[in-house]
């Protein structure tokens, strides 16, 4: 069967060509015998349809340094014409000559590179392809979806993939993987001079290269393929190639293999204005094409790919980093130097050309250490496939804090109980009849806080309103329906107050004036919030106030919405008024439940618990961030230890993640799977503190070892937005916990305390807001603590709004003045050495407690700074 | 510490919410602009490095949250600042009315050794936005300026990168004067007891 038959294959003529990009599968996916049948029908007939010879997945395109951005697809060697020849394993024999046959089915054949994200209902094609024995070539044709012929890389616009003709390919340079993890690439270099982004193969995901691995394992050859090194996806690649090219590797260039190339090509290989490495990293690092290698060839051709990733990263990113901050020059030695950070990322920092880059931008060390953190996560996640068992949290916790107690293993074994619940399973929690809950609000809890909620199937809709307390666990479905029928008619009568009070200026004057400027900033902040969701980002109706400083942009009706809810926020809480902030706290809320008053009402049980962050004298956060300090000193005495000689023990640098519940840092799906966690209070009614403890935890070897200053902290975990990976934080905030829960038992017992009665503590406000003064603040209201409380206020108080700067000895100074120090009671350890005892302050304790801190009403109007205060 | 020998400028940008300090922030460093930069929440800041009269001086400046309930966690932020900046928005008098406040505000918690001569410069932003919304004249704005001891002041459009440029030099430079001021007559030592725990009578143990 060498030649294409009759049109018998028609087989599927009931299967109506399909439009891309989702094409069915069984268009594509022909039987053998079929295959003349697609090369003279469907290809003639449809244009539609190229034959996929070989491909191999988990090839990505790293546009970034950042592993986040990394984008995973196949690179696939594609027949676009009808095969003139059927080829064998001999086929390169064919391919030497420059017969015509042979010329052309080069022009036939595509090498290509495709997102999987692009691939649609093919994707099952192109796996089944790929896990085909790989030796010959297919003997089934399987029909994939035509890729776009570049010939040329268009830098910009997003789009990676490409499709080049073998016949336009002069070159391919090969790095294979240096060492254990680090991804192998290869780039593309076409005759007309453009090389293609850099190709990584992430070998240890890539199921056919894990096969192909065991099979030369098997068949007793060694792991490698030619000698060198491990096999690697790349030499599949150059396998298949050398069927049908001539593949030769250069002798300048070792890395260099250059396809079918002519006598001239072969003389003088290196010249000509054929990409080289040199012009391909000249290049990379905007320089003239021909500009001359500052360095000798060999050592450049021994270039990692990371060290090629850097250089392109170079101009695109360091530049934006020199802007940042003010780190000192030892650094980038620093971070060279740590023990932590890979071994070849080490290496790399120590390369001269590196060094350069470190000392050209001030701050490129900053980058680096995070670029450097990023590459030891994604190798800890490839590991572990992100599956977490209680082994991974051993680890973690020995590495990281270390002497830690290993935990019952069985409590932790949750990789079961990590799968989100569904719709489905949400349902049979609750009787079909009655639709009372049958399970305890407790095992609920635990399966929302350990799996989340499926994003997929609107179970978030439901469960939401149970979570933010709008229904009651142990109500009926048809006391629930009434509640909201009533809820329903609330919102729209609260509403309806502010609209007509707008409309008749009703009100002193103060009043109205208040008033305005509650919708002016409501106005600002919904026109700035999450826009990048595609539920608020039209514009596509006009602004109902033609004076609003958005009239000539537009709005949406998503983000008007959103005002009115915020607007009748205020209304149904007029003591605390609207704060910066609240816009974020809403927006997940609203684009769950899509249906304003329901989302109205869920946010109000989001805000009882959060309305302390908002207070006018911030007594809320102040307590926050206290407690975290304190956690910190219980639970790392040597990272709090650093953070006081840097002045960072305000942890200011935390205001954001805590105001807002981290919204900032991570990304929309993200923190939906984050607050409905916390929302469970399943360990801690504070369980955030845990989680920004997680996160300090993380990085606590890059700050102790880098940072120098309250600045650069604050820099620093600023800059951790869109980078923390929620899964892994959230396991470590447990296993921080639990830990913390075991210190405070063992010490409790230690100490034969009664366990107190844990009651949750209300922030402290100061009687006026600016004071930074100690010992002006009001009483305590909590009675049951200790009488030491008012001054302990008193110091933490100086110590936060003392802040950063030099360090004067005006912390110190504060705290004497009012008349206190860090007495026996409260603080543990100061950092100094783990045999100090530690001893619970009230603060911490409360962290035991799963009781949601809400504030009393006199209190918000005390201190809410609304129209009512 | 060679890294020490270098200018640090500290510049506090303050100003109502929405008026457009992040904007004009970014519109000076990183020469861009987009209409959707979030609220700020807590602070920030960026530096930039420039040169006045040959000096090579870097500019840290700091973007704070516009309401104004936030500011009494911003004060840590407040010492040691060379240079205010006061931001309103030339469209939205509220925001202008309130600069006094914020001026005051900001001396009382930076304490300066010298208020009367501490650096603030004005900047009336949006000046982009149509004539007819415009809510405060020039004169207006220079008039304030006049009375609180001649304040420099600049309109500017962060959007358009009007005057921007302009105005973050005069700012550098009067930083720049500040902090040699300084130096004669220094606000506190430069070396920083270490052990300040040590001098705590009652450490726990």
């Amino acid at each position: 069967m060498t030649t294409p038959t009759s049109p018998s294959a028609v087989h599927d003529a009931t299967a109506d060509p399909p439009s891309p990009p989702s094409p069915t599968a069984s268009f594509y996916d022909m039987s053998d015998d079929e295959e003349g049948g697609y090369s003279t029908i469907r290809h003639s007939k449809t244009g539609k349809g190229v034959k996929l010879l070989y491909t191999k997945s988990k090839v990505y395109v790293h546009p970034t340094p950042s592993a986040k951005d990394n984008i995973p697809g196949y690179i696939a060697l594609i027949q676009q014409k009808p095969g003139l020849e059927r080829s064998t394993s001999t086929a390169s024999q064919t391919a030497v000559g420059s017969s015509r046959g042979a010329q052309s089915e080069r022009n036939s054949l595509l090498l290509a590179w495709v997102p999987e994200s692009s691939l649609g209902s093919a994707s099952e094609i192109y796996t089944k392809v790929e896990l085909a024995d790989g030796d010959s070539p297919p003997k089934q044709s399987y029909l994939v979806p035509p890729p776009p012929i570049t010939t040329a890389h268009s830098s910009g616009l997003g789009t990676y993939a490409f499709a080049v003709p073998l016949s336009e390919v002069f070159s391919i340079l090969v790095r294979p993987p240096s060492v254990g993890w680090w991804f192998g690439s290869v780039i593309i270099n076409t005759k007309a001079g453009d090389s293609f982004p850099a190709l990584f193969f992430h070998d240890s995901e890539c199921q056919s290269t894990i096969q192909q691995r065991k099979k030369l394992q098997r068949e007793s050859f060694e792991i490698s393929a030619s000698g060198q090194g491990m096999f690697w996806g790349g030499d599949e690649v150059l396998r298949w190639l050398k069927r049908y090219v001539t593949v030769e590797r250069s002798s300048q260039e070792p890395n260099i293999y250059l396809i079918d190339p002519s006598d001239a090509d072969k003389l003088s290989f290196g010249s000509g204005g054929k990409p080289t490495t040199d012009n391909v990293r000249n290049v990379l690092e905007g320089k003239p094409k021909d500009h001359p290698s500052p360095s000798s060839r060999t050592k450049d051709a021994q270039m990692d790919p990371m060290m090629q990733a850097l250089k392109s990263a170079r101009w695109n990113f360091l530049e934006k980093m020199s802007q940042v901050t003010t780190f000192t020059r030892r650094t980038a030695q620093a971070v060279a130097e740590n023990k932590n950070v890979p071994p070849q990322v080490r290496r790399l920092l120590q390369d001269p050309q590196v060094r350069t880059v470190s000392d050209e931008f001030d701050s490129a060390r900053l980058y680096l250490a995070r670029w450097a953190m990023g590459i030891a996560e994604q190798s800890e996640r490839e590991r572990n496939q992100r599956m977490w068992t209680a082994r991974d949290v051993m680890e973690m916790e020995d590495s990281e804090v270390g002497e830690f107690e290993i935990l019952d293993a069985e409590q932790m074994s949750l990789t079961d109980k990590r799968k989100p619940v569904t719709l489905k399973e949400w349902n049979g929690f609750f009787n079909s009849r009655t639709g009372r809950l049958e399970k305890t609000v407790d095992e609920v809890k635990e399966r929302i806080f350990h799996g989340g909620l499926s994003p997929e199937d609107g179970v978030r809709k439901e469960a939401y309103l149970f979570l933010l307390g709008v229904y009651e666990w142990d109500s009926s479905k048809e006391e629930r329906d009434a509640k909201m029928n009533s809820l329903r008619d609330e919102y729209i009568r609260l509403k309806g107050a502010w609209w007509e009070r707008m409309v008749d200026e009703q009100g002193t004057l103060e009043e109205r004036e208040w008033w305005k400027e509650q919708r002016m900033r409501i106005e600002k902040d919904v026109h700035r919030t999450d826009r990048h969701i595609p539920l608020f980002a039209g514009e596509d109706i006009p602004h109902p106030d033609p004076d609003s400083p958005f009239a000539e942009s537009g709005t949406n009706v998503h983000m008007e919405q959103m005002k009115d809810m915020l607007l009748t926020y205020n209304e149904y809480n007029r003591d605390l008024g609207y704060v910066q902030g609240m816009s974020d706290l809403l927006a997940p809320i609203y684009a769950v439940e899509q249906d304003d008053a329901v989302a109205f009402w869920g946010f109000v049980g989001f805000m009882e618990r959060m309305e302390r962050n908002f207070l006018r004298d911030q007594s809320g956060m102040r307590l926050q961030l206290l407690t975290l300090d304190h956690l910190c000193q219980f639970l790392d005495p040597k990272l709090y230890a650093h953070l006081e000689k840097v002045d960072s023990t305000n942890f200011f640098f935390f205001f954001r993640m805590l105001l807002v519940w981290f919204k900032r840092e991570f990304e929309f799906t993200d923190i939906l799977r984050m607050w409905e966690g916390l929302w469970t209070d399943y360990l801690s009614s504070n369980f955030h503190l845990f989680l920004a403890m997680a996160i300090l935890e993380k990085h606590r070897e890059v700050i102790i070892d880098h940072l120098k200053g309250f600045d650069e902290v604050l820099k620093y975990v600023n800059e951790l937005s869109g980078s923390i990976d929620l899964q892994s934080t959230m396991v470590r905030a447990e296993s921080l916990f639990l830990r913390f829960q075991r210190m405070v038992e063992a010490i409790d017992k230690k100490s034969n305390f009664p366990v107190p009665i844990v009651r949750q503590r209300l922030p402290q406000p100061p009687s006026s807001p600016t004071t930074t003064t100690p010992g002006a603040d009001g009483k305590p209201r909590t009675s049951s603590q200790s009488s030491s409380s008012t001054a302990r206020q008193n110091a933490n108080r100086a110590v936060i709004a003392n802040g950063p700067g030099p360090r004067p000895g005006s912390s110190s100074a504060a705290a004497s003045a009012s008349g206190r120090d860090k007495t026996t009671g409260d603080f543990v350890a100061q950092g100094v050495g783990a045999e100090k005892e530690k001893v619970i302050s009230p603060e911490l304790r409360i962290l035991l407690s799963k009781e949601v801190p809400k504030l009393d009403k006199h209190e918000v109007r005390e201190h809410g700074g609304g129209v009512g205060s | 510490m060679s890294s020490r020998k270098k200018i640090l400028l500290k510049v506090i940008i303050l100003g109502d919410s929405g008026v457009g300090k992040t904007s004009l922030m970014n519109q000076y460093v990183n020469k861009k602009f987009s209409a959707s930069y979030k609220a700020t929440i807590g602070a920030d800041f960026l530096t930039k490095e420039v040169l006045v009269d040959d000096r090579l001086v870097t500019m840290q400046l700091w973007d704070t949250a516009g309401q104004e309930r936030f500011q009494s966690l911003g004060v840590a932020f407040y010492r040691g600042a060379d240079c205010c900046v006061l931001v309103y928005d030339v469209n939205n008098s509220k925001s202008f009315d309130t600069l006094d406040s914020w001026r005051d505000e900001f001396l009382i918690q930076a304490s300066p050794m010298d208020p009367e001569s501490f650096p603030f410069v004005v900047l009336g932003n949006k000046v982009d936005v149509d004539e007819s919304k415009r809510m405060i004249s020039s004169k207006r704005a220079q008039a304030f300026c006049q009375s609180k001891g001649g304040i420099p002041y600049f309109e500017t459009s962060a959007k358009e990168a009007v005057n921007v440029e302009q105005a973050f030099e005069v700012i550098a430079r009067n930083a720049l004067a500040q902090e040699e001021s300084q130096d004669f007559n220094p606000d506190f030592p430069e070396t920083i007891p270490i052990n300040i725990g040590e001098e705590n009578q009652g450490c726990s143990c």
